[in-house]
């Protein structure tokens, strides 16, 4: 009996020395590569939407897309039109034209496993076509000794005036939030900054599409957008992973 | 516009018009900009935005009868002028400035107006003097 305990103990010590030559390997590789997508998203601006269908004076439509270059990094676009016109205290006029926008966007936002949400700033090139009508018009005067009843009408005739362009930049920063499977729902927020000089002319530009209300004796302007939008991918690539800088490269 | 009113004699000296009363022509109150009935020699009267002249009726020692008729002295001045209009700003909007002024006297039997002089024909403020009325 001992022979066979003892026989027994000196088996179990090859077997833990065979086992123990072996050594383990506790920083295994993951063969399992997790790959992000990459594509072109396009949608459309909620909010002029419904600007649009709430607001008799006013229609407009823009679209919105972006590709994505790298990690953090998309090329990103928006293309609209619109057309509003404005009651101000003694005239009335229109504004009617398109616009383009073209930037990029930078992520900042670390996903967690799986998801793919933005919250991004971003700057764009904006430029507009566009034509103004003053469809009437009031001449102000501070002296009412003439007109006790009102501001002498001017003119109830538009008066035309096309052709006119702005250009501007812009910094915006937003969100975009992966709703259903590469449905996004997006918002920004935009501060412009006007190349164009507005006091030009008879009549200055007092509202610019897609860069919005041009303030009285200000180059700055804000707008925003709300997106809904679709993820096409394209291709799918592995991150690239980062080196810590000072860490020994075998 | 700016009127100042000086002496035809001392065609350097201010000079006041006694009682003076502006009426815009075609209008039944005076005009607003100045003290009715009173000594002045500068007065800031408004012109028309939407016509191209504005006449004035200047009355000098202004008063009323017994039943309330005008006995003072009526001397009509009639402005021409062509109106630019300028934006002024995005609240105002549009507003008229004047330029090509011109004045004309009506003669009339007795007037106490003796000359309208035009200093400055563009009219953009009123800070300074535009016409001067020598009597």
């Amino acid at each position: 009996m001992l022979k066979y305990i003892i026989s027994l103990a000196f088996f179990l010590g090859i077997i833990s020395l065979a086992a123990q030559s072996k050594s383990i390997d506790t920083q295994s590789k993951d063969t399992v590569v997790y790959e992000q997508a990459y594509g072109l998203r396009v949608g459309i601006d909620l909010s002029r939407l419904v600007m649009s269908s709430l607001n008799e004076n006013y229609t407009g439509l823009e679209l919105v897309g972006d590709y994505r270059i790298t990690q953090d990094l998309y090329l990103a676009a928006e293309l609209g039109n619109e057309n509003k016109t404005q009651q101000e205290d003694l005239y009335e006029f229109n504004t009617t034209g398109s616009y383009l926008k073209i930037g990029v966007d930078r992520n900042t936002y670390a996903n967690w496993y799986g998801e793919q949400n933005l919250i991004f700033y971003g700057g764009r090139l904006g430029f507009s076509t566009f034509g103004n009508t003053i469809n009437n018009y009031q001449i102000f005067d501070n002296n009412r000794y003439w007109n006790p009843e009102g501001f002498a009408t001017a003119s109830e005739t538009p008066e035309e005036f096309n052709g006119r362009t702005a250009s501007w930049i812009e910094a915006l920063f937003g969100t975009k939030v992966e709703l259903l499977p590469n449905i996004y729902l997006g918002a920004s927020i935009r501060l412009g900054f006007l190349f164009t000089d507005a006091n030009e002319g008879r009549f200055p530009i007092l509202y610019v599409p897609g860069f919005n209300k041009v303030t009285w004796d200000s180059k700055f302007g804000v707008g925003y957008n709300y997106s809904i939008s679709y993820f096409l991918p394209l291709y799918k690539k592995k991150n690239k992973v980062k080196k810590i800088a000072g860490e020994a490269v075998e | 516009m700016v009127i100042e009113f000086f002496d035809v004699n001392d065609r350097e000296s201010p000079k006041n018009v006694t009682a003076l009363r502006v009426v815009g022509q075609g209008q039944t109150i005076t005009v607003n900009t100045l003290a009715d009935r009173t000594n002045l020699n500068l007065i800031t009267v408004p012109l028309k935005t939407s016509e191209d002249r504005t006449g004035f009726l200047l009355i000098s020692n202004s008063d009323d009868n017994d039943d309330g008729s005008e006995i003072g002295n009526i001397d009509t001045v009639t402005f021409d002028y062509a109106r630019l209009e300028d934006f002024k700003s995005r609240a105002c909007g549009f507003i008229v400035n004047y330029e090509e002024l011109t004045g004309t006297l009506q003669t009339d039997t007795n007037n106490w107006i003796q000359e309208v002089e035009i200093i400055r024909s563009e009219i953009i403020n009123s800070d300074s003097t535009h016409v001067k009325i020598y009597h």
